[in-house]
């Protein structure tokens, strides 16, 4: 891991983004976001109905909570929240209460605009470092 | 599960979404960073999950009706497939955003566990009120199919 290309305000292709952990994901706030997205699906909230699908004992965390995580790794490197342009993602696999998830990234590319530098990224989660749950790109501002 | 004819699902493309507004009050933000473990901040500036939130939340329907108009629903386990995210201007806090979109796509597939699916796919833009396009969201929804 290397953080110090936000810092210094310049990236380079094949810098490594300062990875974002999560140690435990919590149920209790699967049910917050479920209350907030007004999201119907029980699997994120219901461990009854866990049992009955076949799922297990652990609520499914859900996806733009994961995709969250990475944007606020993005946002954190890039020095606001402001500064995140794109985040493209596909979701690859379930993640649920109690995992612990890495969100990491890579730069693929760099551009120059009136604004500063353009980086584009590749960026992922993983679940304990090792299986992916969610992959894809995005483009960050690192202003001068 | 339902059996849907794939004619039906084509149907759909160039669908517009009945659209709305989504007010991004603070104590959404709030909770938003609490649940994701983001620093709370004190200004107007909100998580840039909000591209999606308030995308999805001022479409005009819930995400059951989305279900409901892709002749699904929960208990035939949906699933999010992607979401790409385009933010143009840093959305805050205490501003009413006009949202509009359409169904874009519609593909049937078949392959790994969950066998025949339908992908579809919806661009929705986030709206600021002075009428510039603050962000965008294209999301795809995969949904099961019997064959």
């Amino acid at each position: 891991m290397s953080g110090g290309a936000a810092r210094d305000r310049s990236a380079a292709v094949g810098d490594e983004l300062p990875e974002r952990i999560i140690e435990s994901v919590s149920a209790e706030k699967m049910k917050t976001m479920a209350a907030l997205l007004g999201d119907p699906n029980s699997i994120h909230w219901d461990t009854d109905a866990l049992r009955r699908l076949g799922l297990g004992e652990r609520p499914v965390n859900q996806g733009p909570n994961n995709m969250g995580y990475v944007a606020d790794m993005l946002a954190d490197w890039a020095g606001g929240p402001e500064n995140l342009r794109r985040l493209k993602v596909r979701f690859a696999g379930n993640v649920f209460a109690g995992d612990r998830l890495v969100a990491g990234g890579r730069v693929t590319a760099v551009r120059t605009s009136p604004e500063g530098q353009l980086v584009d990224c590749d960026v992922w989660l993983t679940r304990d470092g090792a299986e992916t749950v969610l992959n894809g790109t995005a483009t960050v501002l690192l202003a001068g | 599960m339902t059996v849907v004819p794939f004619e039906r699902m084509q149907e759909l493309v160039g669908r517009k979404l009945p659209g709305g507004s989504f007010e991004l009050e603070h104590y959404r933000n709030w909770l938003t960073n609490d649940v994701l473990g983001s620093p709370q901040r004190h200004d107007d500036l909100a998580h840039p999950m909000f591209c999606y939130y308030a995308a999805l939340g001022g479409m005009g329907l819930s995400i059951a009706d989305l279900f409901e108009l892709a002749h699904s629903s929960a208990e035939d386990g949906p699933m999010f497939g992607e979401c790409d995210m385009e933010v143009h201007l840093p959305l805050r806090t205490g501003t009413t955003y006009a949202v509009r979109g359409e169904i874009t796509d519609v593909k049937r597939k078949r392959g790994g566990a969950i066998g025949t699916f339908d992908l579809l796919t919806f661009r929705l833009e986030v709206v600021a009120p002075g009428g510039e396009v603050a962000g965008a969201c294209t999301n795809s929804f995969i949904f099961p199919r019997q064959a």
